[in-house]
């Protein structure tokens, strides 16, 4: 899976289309994901082999929203993936890079989205397990996770882990009658000291708010089922006002205050906005319009903004987007998960 | 033929080539470059845990070439430890590497190792700065200036100076009016009070004030002063005369900030008769001064109405 940036570019050759014409084209998208492993040619293909297993998680989630959820072959992909994997269990993001977070994260999603758990189990026997304390040794001392054991912490890296335990399983509020293997509290109420003055989060204690990590943040308190309990209708309605002031006046949605819009804040803010329930507290018809704009109708994929070259980072968050604004013929995103919602309702038993 | 196989001084290793993908020649042919040769012989030095000056070199190189691949940092960090190499010259190396690479994260997290290791601050506040003049919103570079504040103390040592030479350049960089509540309030934990002391509410209300008499069209300041409201408990009425000099429901064509007219729109619900004053302020935001968000004014006018007192549900 090829991280190149594009060849085409956000709103691409054929720009005659009026905003209120624009279609998703999907089967252009489907195949610009599919080419992507062929360009292995190119110098940035190479660059950036940091992050190739994220891509594939970016291209595969985007292919299931599309309702393409086979095209990609899914002996290829486990294979790939289970060459990332260490014996400490973690993954890295391509073979011979050191297990990290993130693409452990990246990784457990493939397995649940290509039904590879049992797979993982024929590769290494109590895999699952293995995975799972791979995570828990990251956890620090005042409760928020490491990335790898350079000892960096980030929100983003505590979401990660509370997303990678959820899909296997491993959870303490998941497991109530086995001894916790993360110390969840202590977790969750360092999220809810990265909260800002704003009513927004931040990386870390104090840092300036910021739409990705109020996705993480909120995510992770989603998932440890303490978002009502913590944010309650008050702290919903702050957040949301903040997260609804991102939206611009070309409808696109933005990061912080004062920055450019972005195709990948579609998701991060949106998707935070579903969760406590505020989605509506935006010009949805706007977005939708923005997000349409930022993709090549002719090649396929998103851009960040129209006219700037695409990449499957910003196809995958902007297809997201656009599921949460319930486009016409998407799969429905979960938005905790940032995957197909009836794989992971069927996955985790839900429903 | 390449700069590392030519090289006498790495004749000894043996490069090993990627073995991602399996063979594919028109890979092979395009990675023989620069970069897919550094890598090869990382791969090799990896491998046989070597750690020695050349490698300290190849990681230098390989930063240069692609700055976040992760793994070579994570080596060149354990090289620099293994070697005793002299923290001092890793900073100065990394003062190039960040200026030329602003984007990258993971030069920050190798900086914050090292400034830790070394135990000494001096220098790291005005390298700060020096990135701050190419983008005075990098989040990187404003978590390591917390970090600093935090790790050594330095929240008196010029730190509410340097939040006002940043919003004199940009009163509009939210990331300095994050700064300044956390140098402010963030030593409320050990005792040191913050916006809940009379005196320095007082001083940070003025600050807001001049701010918002720059650019009232700024929502940093506003929030700034929605933040010590809550915080310190202070009645929302106390900011009426400073709101309505910004927006005002009897001169509605004469509103100069949005964000005054929201609060405009809580001050006057808190009052026992201003109800309907207040649904005319959320009126003009949803009709004329911010309609993209036509559904949250309506949200908050129906809080009006209902139970609940709408100072509650949406004051800060």
């Amino acid at each position: 899976m090829s991280l190149a940036a594009g060849p085409g570019r956000g709103g691409g050759a054929s720009a005659a289309q009026l905003p209120d014409e624009l279609q998703l084209v999907v089967d252009k998208h489907v195949a610009y994901i599919q080419s992507l492993d062929t360009r292995r040619d190119e110098l940035e293909y190479h660059l950036t082999e940091h992050l190739r297993i994220s891509g594939i998680y970016w291209g595969l989630t985007a292919l299931h929203l599309l309702g393409q959820p086979e095209a990609l072959p899914r002996e290829g992909l486990l294979d790939f993936v289970f060459s990332c994997l260490h014996e400490n269990g973690g993954f890295g993001a391509a073979p011979g890079h050191d297990p990290h977070m993130l693409y452990t994260c990246s990784s457990v999603q493939i397995l649940a989205m290509t039904d590879g758990f049992s797979d993982l189990e024929k590769r290494l026997p109590n895999g699952k397990m293995k995975i799972a304390k791979y995570i828990a040794s990251l956890q620090q001392p005042n409760g928020t996770f490491a990335g790898d054991v350079w000892g960096e912490t980030d929100s983003r890296f505590l979401f990660c882990g509370f997303l990678a335990l959820s899909l296997l399983g491993m959870l303490p509020n998941q497991r109530p009658n086995e001894p916790p293997i993360i110390d969840l509290t202590a977790a969750t109420d360092h999220i809810k000291a990265c909260q800002n003055f704003d009513g927004a989060f931040g990386v870390a204690p104090g840092a300036e708010s910021h739409s990705g990590q109020v996705y993480t943040c909120i995510g992770a308190l989603t998932l440890a089922g303490e978002l009502d309990s913590y944010l309650g209708e008050e702290g919903k309605d702050r957040l949301g006002a903040w997260l609804s002031e991102r939206q611009l006046p070309s409808g696109g949605l933005n990061g912080r205050p004062e920055k450019l819009v972005d195709v990948c804040y579609s998701w991060w803010v949106m998707t935070s906005m579903a969760m406590i329930d505020r989605v509506h507290w935006i010009d949805q018809k706007k977005l939708t319009s923005f997000i349409l704009q930022c993709q090549d109708p002719d090649h396929g994929g998103l851009a960040d903004r129209p006219g700037d070259m695409v990449d499957v980072f910003h196809t995958c968050f902007g297809i997201a987007g656009l599921s949460l604004l319930r486009y016409p013929g998407l799969v429905e995103v979960d938005p905790a998960y940032c995957m197909p919602k009836p794989l992971v309702d069927n996955f985790l038993g839900r429903k | 033929m390449g700069k590392y196989s030519e090289d006498p001084a790495w004749a000894d290793i043996v490069p090993l080539p990627t073995d991602e993908g399996g063979p594919n020649p028109l890979a092979a042919i395009a990675y023989s470059d620069e970069y897919g040769e550094a890598m090869s012989y990382l791969r090799a030095v990896m491998a046989s845990n070597e750690f020695s000056p050349r490698v300290l070199e190849l990681t230098d190189d390989l930063i240069d070439m692609n700055p976040a691949h992760y793994t070579v940092w994570l080596y060149r960090a354990q090289c620099i430890f293994e070697l005793k190499y002299p923290l001092e010259d890793e900073l100065a190396w990394l003062n190039e590497t960040a200026l030329a690479h602003q984007k990258n994260y993971q030069i920050w997290h190798h900086r914050n190792t090292i400034v830790d290791k070394l135990g000494k601050w001096q220098g790291e506040a005005e390298f700060v700065e020096q990135m701050f003049e190419l983008d005075a919103k990098n989040y990187h570079v404003w978590s390591h200036r917390q970090w600093l504040v935090k790790r050594f103390g330095l929240w008196e040592e010029g730190e509410l100076e340097f939040t006002e030479r940043m919003l004199e350049k940009d009163v509009r960089n939210n990331s300095a009016w994050n700064h300044r509540w956390y140098i402010v309030n963030g030593r409320e934990a050990e005792g040191v009070r913050g916006v809940t002391h009379e005196g320095i509410r007082m001083r940070e209300i003025e600050f807001a004030r001049k701010a918002i008499a720059k650019a009232p069209q700024n929502a940093s300041p506003w929030s700034y002063l929605r933040g010590i409201v809550r915080k310190s408990g202070m009645p929302l009425a106390s900011l009426k005369e400073l709101v309505l000099q910004y927006a005002d429901t009897s001169k509605p064509d004469g509103v100069k900030s949005s964000h005054a007219l929201d609060l405009l729109a809580d001050v006057l619900a808190e009052g026992a008769d201003g109800k309907q004053q207040a649904s005319e302020a959320l009126d003009l935001l949803s009709t004329k001064y911010d309609p993209i968000r036509k559904n949250y004014w309506e949200y908050r006018k129906g809080l009006l109405g209902g139970g609940s007192s709408a100072s509650t549900a949406t004051a800060a």
